[in-house]
């Protein structure tokens, strides 16, 4: 017994010693579902250059227009051309929206905040691929390239700074801040390198992709606003690159304004990205605006300012399907109008008493052709004016439709980014201001779009050429600012303050990084 | 000089030969009634002389005939027996009052007596009674400094934790749980699912599993001087669970226990009827007729019943010469007040040990298993404006038809949409096994070596059918859907090496110690669009078909694939990274999906001591330290060391104290323990996987590419608490009044937060030990007076209360949190964190009525001086027992926090009622214009105080014959939650909704928020309990 005892006692304080060298471990750490490049974890290049590339572009789609918010409220709800109002307790959020319309936006603000984090953290990941430890294709390098030359001009236009980090630097770096001029050289010289290294495409379904039109048209975007960024101006190079952009990339023609937004090919699209287009739809819309695919409707928030409306040629109080408006002010679905086919939705800017249908579950239609109802018992019709950016109903304001649900209720690869009137616009621009004549460019395009020739185009009329063109296409703000006109009063906005040119940088971003200073009037 | 020494020396020497002459040697035994007791303390009464028996129970002392010798052993009661002969046999009995002073502390017991940091034991015969489906609700409202509390009423749902105060600001407040020796990983075992269109839920409880029958008594150790012991997870407080075991049972017993409940929501909305609701419409310029669809519902009825619920338990224990068993098997299903939310639980165990080698080994085991059905309709804690099923159900219109293919138009839900069509279960298994070894080397020196393993699988199932019309953009016609899987595996090794010796005048027991534990999760996260059916159950089946059709297809190992349209793609991490893309297979019951898998593994490896000194049965000192690393940490950082030391007087045993203290005791603490929970995995290192992907609503799926999901940040170190803690324990009149005062502070610092990182950077966050620091200072006061105590009327009853102040100090920013969801509040909080403020601190705009126009005055939104957190937590119990008749009563309350009625600033407004949605009938004489913005503010902040009667259980104990059937027969009726007096709107003060993790803004939790949280039922529980 006693024997036994001590063998056991031998044998499990054996066993114990083994347990415990057996299990003594490093702790290292244990990696089955992620990649680290060294056990050190530091940069070392993307492990594969194709996913990552792919990951930028779905980042670049998500920031462009995953949702109403961020760079669209930012472009648009800040400008004169859409509003945000208020409607009881809808669209409150905060005052969020109201905020930016009267630009009185603090450096706390969520949208703010999220046009710095998306656009910054998409050209850092694209300086990971740029690298050369990444071994990227020529190619990929050169989308890389151009994919950050976006984010650092959006970054540039809405903050005036960019901030920038080598892929090396760990969190204790704090990012060095380039002055705006400084960026815009960046940005000119890495679209520069990008260049060559991009395929050449024309019109068609694969124009969603970096390419070298893509490239000359945000050449031209940043260089018409080098004065904005505290650059010299270079019209010359403004008209030089609109002029490289594949010659296959024209104007539509008469008749096909809003089927560019319906997400088929067309000869200005010069760059779309994967995205589908349902905030830009059904934001706008109202909840009794269903169709097969959102029976729910819309979300009843974006509504144009009755003065912009009127920027267009057309009867002021009325909007309906052959009312003599030029072909970009769409049209209203009137009673006789409406079927199967669109549902009663129409395009542009939709005013006075919709139509529509009731449908089950599988899209059929259920109810016949009728006057929809709004909220609480009354009709829906939209009014001209809204009573203030509080205090709204359900049905004030005429609604923005660029992209209209008559085309499905979400429709992928349907969102526009550059898009060639654009690019004509800015050349018109450039030559104008370089002391051409401008005149016969901006008729051209008014005569394709349904609308009266301008006798002397002045600058000015270009710009509102250029908000008739392009409403929604979140280059409103940056043109106004250009033009010197981002300070002017419109309704419901009576700040007039210059410094306001550019959004203040977000108080999280300047806790994050001391070398980030406020941006002046802040 | 040395002659006199001897001199001195030989005098006592001469006087102990002299009764050593009659000195024998006595040998004997000693055993209690399962067998031999090693370790009893035999003293020679009135000297000096002692022994310990062995392992046999067997002793050897110096001792005359006529000397008494004293037998004592923790936990028995004392015997002498008078010298007769050389040889003793002694029997000792239990000592129940005794071994209600055990209290089990980390690795290993104390008294209460002896016990030197602030401890506080619930045994089993003081839990709350009624329907408890987790363990925290048996302790809940029983031990001052502990806030234990009940987010919702849903069955099964989360309970929440404070020791103490809250600590850390991120998300997992939560102390440690360790069940039988086994500390468990902090996460939820089962999948919050994915919003499928109208928010997400939270998970369930992960304590479930345990069957509170089971459970013999919980300790919660409250400061660091006892939680040091468990070093890096010991900063939110350790609650130790200790399961009953088939120890002192004679022969085969049987106790079987049953319950049956019955369940009503103890307080509606006073939503507005059919007519008051109409003429509410034209109130607010509406037409009446077209706003009426001519029903009559009263919506909360449609979702609310009353629930039956049952719960069965059989256990069977025994214990034999060498050992004993004790076998459970449990099973219970719990109805939810709202109709198709239940949770069923069958769980079993068995507890055994055996004692081999003349008892010197002892081995055992602890397992558990337990499998948990939760099913739910459609609620959610964050949904957006049309609201889940309970919001739905307080605005939706009362004149619309109780149909769940109702078009309501307008894009609003009828309830019963989201009660029919919209469901989801999740199913839970979980295994607990603990096995140990225990051999004693010497009488003082016992080594152990335990195993533990602790493994849960859960599958969740959720379905928003093609049928449920205006729930969100797209489910009806397409449906929408979810599967996921959590398998987590947790190993634990740990050897100890115990020491025991009692000196006489002093005693030494100290511990040295070793643990390994490794925490694995696996599982997968689908998501899934287009079905090819319309019932809720076959989309289940439909989308499992489609994940095992296709994960049967592909060969090599994937972190993610998915597919819509035609494209369908593989992402592939290993060997190299790729993607590949395939055609679709046909016949697939889904047209879009995206599934993402993950796999982590996290270790702790620590070694651990601690030794208590004490001096003179009156100078207890504790010392503790343990060291842990964790692969969560690299480098340097990996290790945290977390040392505690505490010193306890027992006054009362100092002559100059006299008789009128029983108990007299001050306790003095320090210590430093550390926290890592809620960091996640890797979190220090720069990894890369492919992204995340979601179905928008025309069905896509975009394919990830890589990204970086962590900003490598080697400096991440542990979050640590300083606390220091100052006790004073008494009792008078034989402790028939006790009572103790502890006043403690406790300085977080290192806090782990995911923090803004700076721009450009791959992740707009990253982990940081941010420079701040959490400040908790609070007092703590309990007392317990035998008020009557005689043979047939026996009368007590207990108080206590603690105050907690809480601080965020030196924080360099502001972080906005409490996100407001609802119509018109996207964007919308009502909390920041900030420096100088406590945790939860309310931001909102100060309401000073509405203007003439009926708009709301005060558009700033600023600190408004309140929170969250309670300043005052108290409870009383009393029990009164008159001969077979037992009552008890436990009340608890909470004053000084602030509840924020989401519910009312998202549905009971104005604007809501100009919208067509039902209302309270306070919004119609508020002077609130229809067209008036609800924005954040102080209108819909009120106070939290409140005092409930948590628990009320009257119960009879029949007398029984010896020879009877039973051996113990008790009948109980019980009433959970039968008044709650308070000033709150709402249907319950303490009830608040959280989103699930991935809901919360910035990474920070929230408290005090109440958004359509689950109502809290009143529960009418009968029971019956024998044995037999």
């Amino acid at each position: 017994m006693k024997n036994k005892t001590i063998q056991f006692k031998s044998g499990l304080l054996f066993a114990i010693m083994a347990v415990l060298s057996l299990s003594c471990t490093n702790l290292d750490l244990i990696v089955d579902d992620s990649l680290i490049a060294e056990s050190t974890g530091e940069f070392s290049g993307v492990s594969d250059p194709a996913s990552s590339l792919t990951n930028l572009y779905n980042s670049f789609g998500s920031n462009y227009g995953s949702n109403q918010e961020r760079l669209y409220a930012l472009s648009e709800v800040t400008s004169d051309e859409m509003v945000v109002p208020t409607r009881g307790t809808d669209w409150g959020d905060n005052g969020i929206w109201r905020t930016l319309h009267t630009h009185e936006w603090s450096a706390g603000h969520a949208f703010i905040l999220q046009v710095w984090n998306d656009w910054n953290a998409l050209a850092f990941s694209a300086s990971q691929v740029i690298d050369a430890r990444s071994n990227a294709s020529a190619q990929q390098v050169a989308e890389a390239k151009l994919l950050r030359a976006f984010s650092m001009w959006y970054v540039l236009d809405n903050f005036g700074v960019v901030p920038v980090r080598g892929v090396d630097d760990g969190p204790e770096v704090s990012p060095m801040v380039l002055s705006n001029s400084e960026a815009y050289s960046y940005i000119l010289d890495d679209i520069d390198a990008a260049i060559p290294g991009l395929p050449s495409v024309g019109p068609g379904s694969s124009t969603n992709k970096m390419s070298k039109a893509a490239a000359y048209f945000l050449k031209a975007r940043v260089m018409l606003n080098a004065e904005v960024y505290g650059a010299s101006a270079d019209w010359a190079g403004v008209i030089a690159a609109v002029d490289a952009i594949n010659p296959g990339f024209a104007l539509a023609p008469a008749g096909k304004f809003f089927e560019m937004f319906s997400g088929v090919d067309s000869s200005e699209r010069i760059l779309f990205v994967a995205n589908n287009d349902g905030s830009r739809k059904w934001s706008a819309l109202h909840y009794s605006q269903g169709r097969p695919g959102n029976t729910g409707g819309g979300w009843n928030g974006f509504t144009t300012l009755s003065a912009f409306y009127d920027s267009f040629e057309g009867p002021a109080n009325s909007n309906y399907l052959g009312d003599g408006q030029e072909e970009r002010r769409g049209y209203v679905q009137t009673e006789a109008s409406t079927n199967a086919t669109n549902y009663g939705f129409g395009y542009g800017f939709l005013l006075g008493q919709i139509y529509g249908y009731g449908y089950d579950k599988d899209g059929n239609i259920n109810t016949p052709k009728k006057a929809l109802d709004a909220r609480g018992g009354k009709k829906l019709i939209f009014t001209r004016e809204l009573p203030g950016l509080l205090g709204n109903n359900d049905v004030t304001g005429i609604r923005p439709q660029k992209y209209s649900p008559a085309s499905g209720a979400y429709v992928d690869n349907s969102l526009i980014v550059c898009r060639y009137a654009d690019a004509y616009l800015m050349k018109a621009e450039a030559m104008k201001r370089s002391g051409d004549n401008a005149t016969a460019m901006v008729n051209a395009l008014r005569t394709i779009r349904g609308a009266t020739p301008i006798g002397d185009v002045t600058l000015d009329n270009i710009l509102a050429e250029r908000g008739r063109e392009l409403y929604g296409e979140c280059v409103r703000r940056t043109d106004l600012v250009r033009f010197g006109k981002f300070s002017a009063t419109w309704e419901f906005k009576d700040d007039t303050e210059e410094y306001k040119n550019v959004f203040p940088i977000p108080t999280n971003a300047i806790l994050s990084n001391p070398n980030l200073v406020q941006n002046p009037g802040y | 000089m040395k002659n006199k020494l001897l001199k001195k020396l030989l005098l006592p020497f001469a006087m102990l030969l002299g009764s050593f002459m009659y000195a024998q040697s006595v040998t004997g035994t000693v055993s209690d009634e399962s067998g031999p007791l090693p370790g009893v303390n035999v003293l020679v009464k009135g000297t000096t002389t002692g022994s310990v028996t062995d392992f046999d129970g067997n002793f050897e002392i110096n001792a005359k005939t006529g000397d008494i010798l004293v037998f004592s052993f923790i936990g028995y009661k004392s015997k002498e027996v008078v010298v007769s002969g050389t040889k003793v046999k002694v029997t000792l009995a239990e000592d129940a009052a005794q071994l209600n002073e055990i209290v089990v502390i980390g690795y290993g017991t104390t008294t209460v007596k002896d016990a030197t940091g602030s401890v506080a034991s619930v045994k089993s015969e003081d839990f709350n009674k009624g329907v408890i489906a987790s363990p925290e609700q048996l302790i809940q409202g029983k031990t001052a400094g502990v806030q234990i509390s009940q987010s919702s009423g849903a069955p099964g749902a989360g309970v929440s934790i404070r020791i103490r105060g809250t600590a850390s600001i991120r998300s997992n407040n939560n102390p440690l749980f360790v069940v039988d020796g086994i500390p468990l990983a902090g996460d939820d075992t089962s999948s919050s699912g994915a919003d499928i269109g109208f928010g997400s839920r939270a998970a369930s409880n992960p304590l479930n599993f345990i069957n509170p029958n089971d459970i013999e008594s919980i300790s919660v150790l409250k400061d660091a001087s006892s939680t040091a012991i468990y070093g890096s997870r010991g900063a939110n407080g350790v609650v130790i669970i200790t399961t009953k075991t088939g120890k002192g049972v004679q022969g085969d017993s049987f106790e079987y226990s049953a319950t049956t409940s019955t369940a009503t929501a103890a307080k509606k909305y006073d939503v507005l009827g059919r007519d008051a609701f109409l003429g509410a419409v034209t109130q607010f310029g509406g037409d009446a007729a077209l706003a009426d669809a001519g029903f009559n519902t009263d919506w909360q009825d449609v979702i609310l019943r009353t629930a039956i619920s049952q719960n069965h338990n059989l256990a069977y224990s025994n214990s034999y010469e060498n050992g004993s068993v004790r076998a459970t098997f449990g099973y219970g299903k719990q109805n939810g007040i709202i109709r198709f939310s239940s949770l069923e639980k069958m769980t079993a165990r068995i507890n055994a040990e055996h004692r081999f080698f003349d008892d010197k080994l002892k081995v055992g085991f602890q397992s558990t298993f337990s499998n948990e059905f939760n099913k739910s309709p459609g609620l959610s804690g964050n949904a957006g404006f049309r609201g889940d099923l309970l919001g739905s159900a307080y605005s939706a219109n009362p004149t619309w038809p109780n149909d769940p293919d109702y078009n309501t138009g307008a894009g609003l839900a009828v309830p019963t949409t989201l009660q029919k069509y919209v469901k989801g279960e999740t199913n839970t298994e979980r295994f607990l096994l603990n096995g140990y070894a225990e051999y004693k080397l010497t009488p003082e020196l016992t080594a152990k070596v335990s195993l533990g393993l602790d493994k849960s699988n859960s599958e969740t199932d959720l379905a928003g059918s093609g049928l449920a019309r205006n729930i969100a953009d797209d489910i009806f016609g397409a449906g929408r859907g979810y599967f996921g899987t959590i398998d987590a595996t947790n190993q634990l090794l740990e050897a100890t090496l115990s020491y025991n010796k009692d000196f006489g005048n002093s005693k030494i027991d100290a511990i040295v110690g070793y643990s390994f534990q490794d925490f694995q999760r696996t599982g997968k996260n689908v998501i899934a669009r287009g079905y090819d059916t319309d019932v809720i159950g076959e989309m289940y089946t439909s989308l499992r078909e489609t994940v095992g059709l296709i994960e049967g297809g592909i060969t090599g190992s994937y972190q993610q694939y998915g597919f819509s349209g035609n494209n369908f793609f593989i992402n592939r991490l290993f060997p190299t990274p790729s993607f590949q893309t395939l055609s679709v297979p046909s016949n697939l019951g889904v047209t879009s999906l995206f599934a993402d898998t993950f796999d982590s593994t996290d270790e702790i490896q620590s070694y651990f001591a601690r030794v208590n000194y004490t001096i003179a049965n009156k100078y207890l000192f504790t010392a503790t330290v343990r060291a842990d690393g964790s692969s969560r940490f690299g480098g340097t950082n990996q290790y945290g060391y977390f040392p505690s030391g505490a010193f306890a007087w027992k006054i009362n045993e100092e002559d100059f104290i006299g008789e009128s203290f029983s108990t007299l005791k001050l306790r003095l603490s320090a210590g430093i323990t550390g926290n890592q929970d809620g960091l996640g995995y890797g979190s220090y290192i720069r990894r890369q996987r492919y992204g995340g992907a979601g179905i928008d609503n025309g069905g896509n799926v975009n394919r990830p590419g890589l990204s970086d999901v962590s900003f490598a940040n080697p400096d991440l170190k542990w979050e640590e608490t300083s606390s220091y803690g100052v006790g004073l324990d008494f009792g008078f009149a034989n402790d028939r009044l006790t009572g103790s005062i502890d006043v403690y502070r406790k300085e977080t610092k290192d806090l782990l937060l995911s923090v803004p990182s700076a721009q450009p950077s791959p992740q707009p966050f990253f982990f940081q030990n941010l420079d701040a620091t959490v400040l908790n200072q609070g007092i703590e006061f309990a007392i317990n007076y035998g008020i009557i105590d005689q043979e047939d009327l026996a009368w007590d009853a207990s108080f206590n209360i603690s105050y907690n102040k809480n601080e965020v100090q030196n924080f360099a920013g502001q972080i906005e949190a409490g996100t407001i969801y609802g119509q018109g509040l996207s964007n919308a909080f009502a909390q920041i964190l900030a420096s100088g403020q406590p945790l939860f601190s309310y931001y909102l705009r100060e309401f000073q009525g509405f203007d003439s126009d009926g708009q709301p005055i005060g558009d700033v939104q600023g600190f408004v001086g309140k929170s969250a957190l309670p300043d005052i937590n108290a409870g009383f119990s009393t029990s009164v027992s008159y001969k077979n008749w037992d009552l008890n009563a436990y009340f608890t309350g909470q004053f000084g926090a602030y509840v924020y009625s989401n519910t009312r600033n998202g549905f009971f407004t104005a604007g809501a009622i100009a919208g067509g949605r039902n209302v309270t009938p306070d919004v119609l004489t508020s002077g609130e214009a229809g067209n008036a913005e609800a924005a954040v503010s102080t209108r819909f902040l009120e106070s939290g105080d409140f005092v409930r009667l948590q628990n009320l259980t009257l119960s009879y104990s029949f007398n029984l014959k010896e020879d009877a059937a039973f051996k113990m027969l008790n009948l109980s009726l019980t009433g959970q939650n039968l008044f709650v007096i308070t000033p709150y709107s709402g249907l319950d003060p303490e009830v608040s909704s959280g989103p699930a993790t991935g809901g919360l803004k910035n990474g920070i939790p929230t408290a005090g928020i109440d958004y359509v949280a689950y109502p809290n039922p009143r529960t009418i529980t009968f029971g019956i309990n024998a044995k037999f």
